[in-house]
């Protein structure tokens, strides 16, 4: 019950990420995006394997908005998708040092699998 | 567009704050995902509905979290004010007691009274310390407190046994007030916050 002061968020605490959070920071790293902007960017990176709805985007959106890993931008239309003004979001640099640790841990476990031979005793 | 409106139907299973904070991009996204969908409609739907269904149970999840955490901030409050409470009257028992001995000095000081006025003295310092360790806001101190509050409630009970003609205020607060602040302490809560069961 004791005042409880929240400890600062490190990038080491963000960690890991959840799949559509990261597939999400990885979108946004190039540059910032607009929603359906990082759904196509998704789908097409991963080749149709991720596809993310709305409620998933949106709710991953505001977490990361929350934690301070990502900010909105500007709100404007999108020429090619008509003249509706759509709010864009984009990378703060907590969320890059975020995504870095964790596409670095991931390498690390992808690196151990392969000390295994996990990867090599897949079919190609 | 009907797809639409049947949409913004679906987004009501989403909380209210989340809604009208992305209720409208949402729309959007779905406006530009129906028209260059690439599925039959129905797995279409299929994949909104799904999307919507997993999607609002987390949301809510969040909502509840965030409310176990105002209740027992609110629960701390009420505690603390309680905590001054008993203090408080604590005092003012003891005071009250005091007075009381003073006044038998004067007189004969008989066996029973004299036994109330201890009794009643040492249930008002039970009820300071039940007070002063409420308003410490640690487990350690709600364990504390409880014990405080239950040994002031049976010297109290003594004392009226010892003391039948106890004003009626005195009994409204020496058993009253450790009553209502044991079942504060100890009605089953929807939350209870981690840090005060690390405390």
């Amino acid at each position: 019950m004791a005042k409880t002061k929240r400890p600062p968020l490190t990038p080491e605490s963000q960690l890991p990420l959840a799949p559509a959070t990261f597939h999400i920071l990885l979108a946004l790293v190039g540059g910032e995006r607009h929603g359906y902007s990082i759904m196509k960017e998704v789908t097409s990176r991963t080749e149709g394997a991720v596809r993310m709805g709305p409620g998933t985007l949106y709710g991953a959106l505001k977490r990361l908005l929350e934690g301070g890993l990502v900010e909105e931008g500007s709100e404007r239309a999108d020429a090619e998708l008509g003249d509706d003004r759509r709010r864009y979001y984009r990378l703060t640099k907590f969320g890059l040092r975020v995504a870095r640790m964790e596409a670095r841990r991931l390498e690390a476990m992808v690196r151990a699998a392969r000390q295994k031979k996990l990867i090599a005793m897949e079919p190609a | 567009m009907t797809a639409e409106r049947v949409y913004r139907l679906l987004l009501r299973v989403y909380p209210s704050d989340f809604r009208s904070e992305y209720g409208r991009e949402m729309t959007l996204l779905f406006r530009d995902e129906y028209r260059m969908r690439d599925a039959t409609a129905l797995a279409f739907w299929a994949s909104m509905v799904w999307d919507a269904a997993h999607s609002a149970m987390s949301m809510w999840v969040d909502v509840w979290l965030a409310r176990g955490k105002e209740y027992t901030r609110t629960f701390e409050v009420i505690m603390k004010l309680a905590g001054t409470l008993a203090v408080l009257f604590g005092a003012f028992g003891a005071l009250n007691a005091l007075a009381e001995a003073m006044a038998a000095m004067r007189g004969t000081l008989e066996g029973a009274p004299l036994l109330a006025i201890v009794l009643g003295v040492a249930a008002a310092a039970l009820l300071i310390t039940a007070g002063t360790a409420l308003l410490r806001s640690t487990l350690s101190g709600r364990n504390t407190a409880t014990i405080a509050l239950v040994a002031s409630l049976v010297i109290i009970l003594i004392a009226r046994l010892t003391h039948p003609w106890m004003s009626i205020l005195s009994q409204l607060i020496g058993i009253g007030l450790p009553v209502v602040l044991l079942a504060a302490l100890h009605w089953p809560r929807r939350h209870d916050h981690p840090s005060s069961a690390a405390a």
